[in-house]
């Protein structure tokens, strides 16, 4: 099955417009970084920037308002 | 440690707040007006202002600019100084944004229903005041990196990225799509002509959708919805997949507006798949927000707040599952034209960045004044209010967008078009119409309470101008010192190329080959400029709004062949600009208009629509029949139209133009007398018939002539 892609892929190659060969390669392997950066960061840190919004640095917070 | 203290800026957030509710309100009643118009033409009380075509950009304007915006700035100004720990880098410019933008807001709500529009969706302000939004974006960006350079806060959080995609790439968009050569103060000429200019068009026209609608409300959610449920987003890596995956696809999607359009195939591929893909970061940032309310759930049922987020961040995920689907060709076939497309928007619209706005002027009005909500209750009601306003909205739309998409595809058992008069197809759904007139007063009664409520909350607290904080100021490493360097070394410019860089390869590899490789425009040698008269006619055409209903691109479907003609080519338009393939059909395409009727037929039906096409929704143009053209401007016109690519010979404008001009007019009105119809060679309804009757005229004129290649 695997030579039969193989040489699918070789016979329609050609047929492949470059700009959508060229989009697709490069959305892959910027896609690919994202995710090789994302999970390679450190729990400590993810928990500190999601952590972000909650602490504002007003004197005097404003979570406790009920809207 | 050393703490500093310093004040977050109040003053400005609570100004965008007001002009979000008063624009919200504005925005909204205008759509109401142009959609009572749609059953019921005479709502435009033969007042040309507020008739539908200028009424509709009106409302698009009011409602993405004017509200929207607004409510942007009015979250990104509160949300920004807290997650830098700083006050706003300049009261001088966040003052001039706000001031500035609602000029804009002002001078647009009195060009529009003037006439003065560029035509370009989204885009259509002139070009006076497209200086001026470039400037007060300018300003605010400004603002945005001077605030984000002095933080106290080292990491910048996710919404801050989001902020600063929006602040690049509308930057981006709008300077590119606003390139268009003066004929005057109020009028100009797109730089770019037919195929081009419709796709750097929907190339802005799609990411005005991704970044002025979307990825500012997405930062705003990942800020207000933490804060509001008062826990951590679900997934803080899952937010970084997101943002990335985001803003490099968004940008490629432009072209699944022009799917079976003259646009080169290859482009067209490349918006589908795009958009296709985009499903997944969409639906990564849904879940997670969603997810954040895990185990908080009992808190949806209490606080209005997180009803109207959840539901908000529901309508972000269903919008964006819906409008990849749409982009598939197949699909698209179907709803493109239709109001299925009106509804998708109106998904979006109604549902993410609406009620995520009221979400943020819940939360912010009690927090300004400090004091409570005067009315949770009252709150409640507009939260159900505005659903039951939405659903009445949408799902008559979704109807009439399928009934008009099946009906105008429709074939007998012998081969011919079930329902060969278009206006068939439209009285069907005028029911439809109706509904939906509904629907969109619900929701703005809704608003209406909210005002109410918001007034009260005002009345009953006291407004806080600055609230003080505290916090250490920022850590610098050793390596990057201070001042310019660390600005020029430090994350946020890394970042910001970083998002640029991410924004502009997808609109570089679409809109670059499309001007560099002669092929994907084939020409048509029998294709020539329009003549002075139908310049003028053209430009009265663009007044109006007419493609605001009306298309003038006919698909290569049977069924559209043999409604309207052969099918739309792209070298028929390399002297359109601006392009004007509409994107909505409430009306017959008009590619191939020319020469359909007699002129006299369509003094008439200018006149009044329904004498000559009984039932027509369409309203009354008798102002045309009476108002004199401007052939003072026809100068000017004619130097513009030459200098962005339009072959006039030189010096043509200076004097052989004008007797062109009145030649052809009086030919027009030779031939209206032979209908009975009588009228003077310089009134705008002749310039407008000659551009009507010219209409895809050009290659019946030498069948044999054409192109080298095709796409």
């Amino acid at each position: 099955m695997l030579s039969n892609l193989v040489h699918f892929l070789l016979r329609e190659g050609a047929t492949i417009n470059a700009y959508g060969l060229f989009s697709f390669l490069l959305f892959f392997g910027f896609f690919t970084g994202v995710l090789i950066w994302a999970f390679r960061l450190k729990p400590n840190h993810l928990n500190h920037m999601g952590a972000l919004p909650l602490d504002g640095g007003e004197k005097h917070s404003t979570d406790k308002i009920q809207s | 440690m050393n703490v500093e203290t310093f004040k977050y800026d109040n003053r400005v957030v609570r100004a965008f707040g007001i002009a979000t509710v008063i624009w919200g309100i504005v925005g909204m009643l205008a759509g109401l007006l142009a959609a009572v118009q749609l059953f019921f033409p005479d709502a435009n009380l033969n007042l040309q202002f507020i008739t539908f075509g200028r009424i509709r950009p009106l409302h698009t304007n009011a409602v993405i600019f004017a509200f929207v915006g607004n409510g942007m700035f009015m979250g990104i100004y509160y949300s920004l100084q807290r997650l830098c720990k700083a006050r706003m880098f300049s009261d001088f410019l966040s003052w001039f944004n706000f001031w500035g933008w609602q000029l804009i807001i002002v001078a647009a709500a009195i060009t529009l229903p003037l006439g003065f529009t560029s035509s370009k969706e989204y885009a259509e302000l002139e070009w006076p005041i497209d200086i001026a939004i470039a400037v007060v974006w300018v300003a605010f960006s400004v603002n945005l990196f001077g605030t984000i350079v002095k933080r106290r806060e080292k990491h910048m959080y996710v919404a801050i990225w989001f902020y600063i995609a929006t602040a690049i790439t509308i930057a981006v968009l709008h300077i590119t799509n606003s390139m268009e050569m003066p004929a005057g103060w109020l009028k100009s000429y797109s730089m770019y002509a037919g195929v081009q200019d419709a796709l750097v068009q929907w190339w802005y026209g799609h990411n005005a959708v991704a970044f002025f609608l979307t990825t500012p409300y997405l930062g705003l959610m990942y800020y207000f919805l933490p804060k509001a449920a008062n826990r951590p987003v679900f997934s803080y890596r899952l937010s970084i997949i997101h943002f990335w995956a985001l803003v490099f696809l968004y940008i490629w999607a432009g072209p699944h507006h022009l799917l079976y359009s003259s646009l080169p195939d290859w482009a067209q591929s490349l918006g589908m798949v795009f958009s296709l893909m985009l499903i997944a970061p969409s639906w990564g940032g849904m879940l997670n927000g969603l997810l954040t309310l895990r185990g908080a759930w009992d808190k949806v049922r209490q606080d209005p707040v997180l009803k109207f987020m959840v539901v908000a961040i529901t309508a972000y995920g269903m919008s964006t599952l819906e409008g990849p689907l749409l982009s598939i060709k197949t699909v698209n076939s179907l709803s493109h034209y239709t109001d299925w497309t009106v509804a998708h928007v109106h998904v979006g619209a109604l549902g993410w960045n609406g009620l995520l706005t009221f979400a943020m002027l819940y939360y912010l009005f009690p927090r300004l004044y400090r004091t409570t909500l005067w009315s949770t209750k009252l709150a409640n009601y507009h939260f159900w209010i505005s659903l039951l306003g939405m659903m009445f909205y949408c799902i008559p739309i979704y109807v009439a967008g399928v009934t008009e998409g099946l009906m105008w595809k429709q074939f007998t058992a012998s081969g011919f078009l079930q329902y060969p008069n278009f206006l068939e197809t439209i009285v069907q759904v005028v029911p439809m119409f109706k509904l939906r007139a509904v629907g969109g007063t619900l929701y703005i009664v809704g608003t209406f309470l909210m005002a109410y409520n918001l007034y009260k909350t005002a009345k009953a607290g006291q407004f806080e101008p600055e609230t003080e904080a505290q916090a250490a100021p920022m850590e610098r490493s050793p390596e990057t010192g201070a001042g310019w360097h660390r600005i020029l070394e430090g994350k946020p410019l890394f970042f910001t190329v970083l998002s640029a860089v991410a924004i502009l390869i997808g609109g570089l590899v679409e809109i670059i080959p499309m001007y560099l490789i002669k092929q994907n425009v084939p020409t048509i040698s029998s294709v020539k400029p329009y003549s002075p008269l139908e310049v003028l006619g053209r430009d009265l055409y663009i007044r109006e709004g007419c493609l605001g209903c009306h298309s003038q691109m006919i698909r290569p479907f049977r069924s559209e062949t043999e409604r309207y003609g052969e099918y739309s080519k792209a070298g028929e338009f390399v002297y359109d600009h601006p392009f004007l393939w509409g994107s909505e059909r409430k009306g017959p395409d008009l590619a191939r208009e020319g020469g359909k009727y007699p002129d006299a037929w369509h003094f008439r039906h200018m006149d009044n629509p329904a004498d000559t096409s009984p039932g027509s929704i369409m309203p009354r143009y008798s102002w045309m029949l009476t108002q004199k053209m401007d052939k003072e401007s026809l100068t000017a016109r004619l130097n513009a139209l030459r200098k962005v690519g339009v072959p006039y010979p030189a010096g043509y404008e200076n004097g052989p133009a004008q007797k062109d001009l009145t030649a052809q007019a009086e030919k027009i009105v030779a031939s209206l007398k032979t209908g009975a119809v009588t009228t003077d060679p310089d009134k705008e309804i002749v310039a407008l018939i000659a551009y009507l009757q010219r209409l895809g005229t050009d290659i019946k004129a030498a069948p044999a002539t054409a192109t080298t290649t095709t796409n």
